[in-house]
C-alpha cells in the first residue's frame, strides 16, 4: 500500500495511521476510566442508601420495619429505575415508586456469595450492620424492562437475614458517559485532524531541502551552475557532495573526450594538409584534391559536433557583441584587404547574448566572411533587441545575393552556391546549428541593397549579477 | 619574393617549400618557433608562414615578438585550429591573412603574392612599369602584352625591382631577397642576373645607380 513514489505520501500514511490508531487507543482507555468513574460516582449513591436503609431498618415479631422515610430523591420516582428493596424472611420492603412491583434479583443472587451468616447477637437492637459487609453489583432488567444496575446487599437485623437492594438505571451511568465521551470524541477527531495538518507541515518543511536541491539540480542542468550549491541540511550533504563529484567527473571525462576528438582532428590535419600540397597538378590531383577536401569536411563536421555535444545550455554565457564583431570585422578586412569593405557597425555598446565567446565568434565569424566574400564594397551589421529576451543581429552585404529558394540547399553541411568561391557554405549549417543549439534561429532575406542579409536571433545574456 | 616558413611538421614543410620554389620563391624554413623568431629577426623576407602550434615558442608569440621588434613583414598563419577565436587572436597578434589546414597550395601561393603585393603598396593586382606588366596574383612577368620566360632567379630579381619600382634598390638588399639563407651568394652571379634581364626585357629599364644598387623604371624616350 505504501508506494514507493512518494516520499511525503508515505510519511503522511503511516504518521495518519499512529495517529488514528493512537487516538482510537486513548478514546476506549479514556471510556473505560469514566465509565469506571461514573460507576463508582452511582454505586457510592446506591451504597449510601444501602446504608441508610440497613440503618433504619427494625424488626417487629419478625416483620421488618422502617422507621423513617428512605424515598428521598432521586429515590422518589423521577427518574424512574432509581429503586430500593429491603427483603426479610417474612415481608419485604420496598421503595414508593415501586408500587407492588419486587425487584428481581434472583438472577443476580446466584452469582452473590451466599447471605451472610448470622452475626454474633448484637449487643443493641439498632446496631448498623458490621463492616465489612459491603454491598455487591449486579446488573438486570427491572420492572420497567428497563436495565438497572443493582447493589445488593445481604446483612441481618435483629437476627434476622435481609437482603437490601438498591437500583439506579443504567442509563444514569450511561447518559453522563455519552455525553462525557461524545465531546471527548469530537476533541479527540479535533485533535486528530491537527494533528495530521501539522504531520503534512512538518513533512513539508521536512521534505523542503529536496525541494531546493531539486531545484538546484535544475539549474545545473539548465547550464545556468555548474555545481549544486554546498549548504544543505545534514541528511542531504553527502548525496550533494556525491552529485558534485559526478558533475566533476563528468565535466572531466567531457573535456577528456573533447580534448581528444580535437587533438585526433588536429592531428589529422597536418598530415592531411601535406597531402594536399604533394598532390600532383594534374587530373589525377585535383580528384585526389576532392577527397582531401571531404575528408576535412568530415572532420570539421566531428570537431563541431564534439563541440556542441558539450554544449548544455546558456552556461551563464555573457559576450558583448560589439568588440567581436569589430574584431571579426578587423580580420576580414585584412584577409579581402584588396576590396576595400566599407564596414559598418551599428551596435549599442553593452548588448550582450547568451553564448560561449567562442561559438559567438564561429557564427559571426562564418556569416561575416560569407558577406565579405560576396559583398561588391559594403557590409553592414545592426544588432537590437527583439522582445525582453532575444537579440537579432544582422549583417548585410550588397553582393549579388542568391534565390531565397536555394536557402535549404545553402544551409546543407558542405554545400555551395558557388562551388568555385573556397570556404563557402560548410560555416552555413555549422552556425546554423549553434544557433539553434542557444534556441536561437538563422533566417536569410534579401537585402535592400540587392545582397544577402542575414538574421540571427540568439537569447540575450543574463545580467551579469545573475 | 623570399618566403620565411616556420612549420615543425618537416614533411608539410618540405612539400611546401617545394612547391613555393616551383613558384619561383626563396624559401627559407624552420621548424621551431625559436629558430623563426630569430630568422624573421636577422634577415629580410617578403612574406612569413606562421604555423601557430610550433614547439619552443608557439606561433602566436613568435609573431608578437616581431612585431614589438618592429618588424613588419606581411605574416600568413598557418593552422590546424580552424575556430574564429583562434584566427581573431592570431590576428590580434598581427598577422595579415590565415589559411587552415589542409589547403590547396594554389591559395596559399595567391594569398602570399597578395600579401607581398600589398605589403610594397600596390593596391591594382597588376603593376605596369612600361612595357613591362607584372600580374600579381599569377606571378606572371609580361612584355608588351606577352609573357616572358624567366628562370628563378630572374623572377626574384624582377619581382623584387618591379615591386620597389621607380626607387633605388639597394645590391644588399636585393642579394638578401634572391638567395636562400643557406645558399653561397655571390654578388657577381647578381651582376649576371641583370645582365640576362637586360636582354629579356630591353636595356634600359634595369638602371645601375653606381655605389647603391639597381632601379627599374620607364624607359626614357
Amino acid at each position: 500500500m505504501l508506494h514507493a513514489t512518494s516520499l511525503s505520501r508515505r510519511l503522511l500514511l503511516a504518521a495518519s495511521v499512529f495517529i488514528c490508531a493512537a487516538l482510537i487507543i486513548a478514546g476506549v482507555v479514556l471510556f473505560f476510566v469514566l465509565h469506571r468513574f461514573v460507576q463508582r460516582q452511582i454505586d457510592q449513591r446506591l451504597d449510601t442508601q444501602i446504608a441508610f436503609l440497613s440503618s433504619m431498618l427494625g424488626s417487629q415479631n419478625g416483620v421488618l420495619t422502617l422507621s423513617g422515610n428512605a424515598d428521598g430523591p432521586p429515590f422518589d420516582g423521577h427518574p424512574r429505575g432509581w429503586y430500593w428493596e429491603a427483603i426479610g424472611p417474612n415481608n419485604t420492603l420496598r421503595s414508593r415508586a415501586l408500587g407492588d412491583r419486587d425487584l428481581d434479583i434472583s438472577k443476580i443472587a446466584i452469582r452473590l456469595p451466599p447471605p451472610l451468616r448470622p452475626p454474633p447477637p448484637p449487643a443493641g437492637e439498632d446496631r448498623p450492620p458490621p463492616p465489612g459487609s459491603r454491598p455487591a453489583p449486579g446488573d438486570d432488567i427491572g420492572p420497567d424492562q428497563q436495565r438497572l444496575h443493582f447493589r445488593i446487599l445481604h446483612t441481618t437485623v435483629s437476627g434476622m437475614p435481609v437482603t437490601i437492594v438498591a437500583t439506579a438505571p443504567r442509563a444514569a451511568v450511561l447518559g453522563p458517559l455519552r455525553e462525557a465521551m461524545t465531546t471527548l470524541a469530537i476533541s479527540l477527531l479535533a485533535l486528530a485532524i491537527a494533528l495530521v495538518l501539522a504531520m503534512i507541515f512538518q513533512v513539508r518543511l521536512g521534505l523542503q531541502p529536496l525541494e531546493r536541491l531539486r531545484r538546484s539540480i535544475a539549474e545545473v542542468r539548465a547550464g545556468r551552475s555548474d555545481r549544486i550549491a554546498e549548504v544543505q541540511p545534514r541528511e542531504v550533504q553527502p548525496l550533494v557532495s556525491e552529485l558534485n563529484s559526478l558533475l566533476e567527473q563528468n565535466a572531466l571525462n567531457l573535456d577528456r573526450a573533447r580534448r581528444h576528438v580535437a587533438n585526433l582532428a588536429h592531428g589529422l590535419k597536418t598530415p592531411l594538409a601535406t597531402l594536399a600540397v604533394a598532390l600532383p597538378k594534374d587530373e589525377r590531383g585535383t580528384e585526389m584534391h576532392e577527397l582531401v577536401e571531404l575528408m576535412e569536411r568530415h572532420i570539421r563536421h566531428h570537431l563541431g559536433r564534439a563541440r556542441s555535444a558539450a554544449l548544455n545550455g546558456p552556461v551563464r554565457a555573457h559576450t558583448v557583441l560589439a568588440p567581436h564583431i569589430t574584431d571579426l570585422g578587423a580580420v576580414l578586412g585584412k584577409v579581402h584587404a584588396d576590396k576595400h569593405v566599407d564596414f559598418s557597425v551599428d551596435i549599442a555598446g553593452d548588448l550582450a547574448v547568451a553564448c560561449e565567446e567562442q561559438d559567438f565568434d564561429e557564427m559571426a565569424g562564418n556569416l561575416l566572411d560569407n558577406a565579405f566574400q560576396w559583398t561588391r564594397r559594403r557590409v553592414d551589421v545592426h544588432a537590437g533587441m527583439k522582445g525582453g529576451n532575444s537579440v537579432v543581429l544582422s549583417i548585410e552585404d550588397d553582393g549579388p545575393g542568391f534565390d531565397l529558394e536555394q536557402v535549404p540547399q545553402v544551409l546543407q553541411p558542405g554545400q555551395r552556391l558557388d562551388e568555385r568561391a573556397p570556404g563557402f557554405g560548410f560555416g552555413l549549417s555549422i552556425t546554423r546549428e549553434l544557433a539553434e543549439l542557444y534556441g536561437g534561429s538563422l533566417e536569410f532575406q534579401k537585402s535592400p541593397a540587392g545582397g544577402v542579409r542575414v538574421v540571427v536571433t540568439l537569447p540575450k545574456a543574463l545580467n551579469g549579477a545573475e | 619574393m623570399k618566403v620565411l616558413l616556420i612549420e615543425d611538421d618537416r614533411l608539410l614543410a618540405r612539400e611546401i617549400a617545394k612547391a613555393l620554389r616551383e613558384e619561383n620563391c626563396a624559401v627559407d624554413v624552420a621548424a621551431n618557433g625559436e629558430d623563426g623568431q630569430h630568422l624573421g629577426n636577422t634577415e629580410a623576407y617578403d612574406v612569413a608562414v606562421l604555423d601557430l602550434g610550433l614547439p619552443k615558442v608557439p606561433g602566436a608569440q613568435v609573431l608578437r615578438a616581431w612585431r614589438q621588434n618592429g618588424r613588419q613583414l606581411p605574416v600568413l598563419i598557418l593552422t590546424a585550429r580552424d575556430g574564429w577565436t583562434e584566427k581573431v587572436d592570431g590576428f590580434k597578434a598581427g598577422a595579415d591573412d590565415y589559411l587552415t589546414k589542409p589547403f590547396r597550395m594554389e591559395e596559399l601561393v595567391m594569398r602570399l603574392r597578395a600579401l607581398v603585393r600589398r605589403s610594397a603598396g600596390h593596391v591594382a593586382p597588376s603593376i605596369v612599369c612600361g612595357p613591362l606588366s607584372f600580374q600579381a596574383q599569377t606571378g606572371v612577368f609580361e612584355l608588351n602584352g606577352l609573357p616572358i620566360k624567366l628562370t628563378a632567379l630572374e623572377w626574384r630579381v624582377l619581382e623584387c625591382l618591379i615591386m620597389r619600382k621607380d626607387t633605388v634598390v639597394d645590391r644588399t638588399v636585393l642579394v638578401e631577397k634572391v638567395y636562400e639563407g643557406d645558399a653561397g651568394t655571390d654578388s657577381n652571379s647578381l651582376e649576371v642576373i641583370v645582365a640576362r634581364l637586360r636582354r629579356k626585357i630591353g636595356r634600359d629599364m634595369i638602371r645601375t645607380e653606381r655605389g647603391r644598387g639597381y632601379r627599374l623604371a620607364e624607359s626614357d624616350l
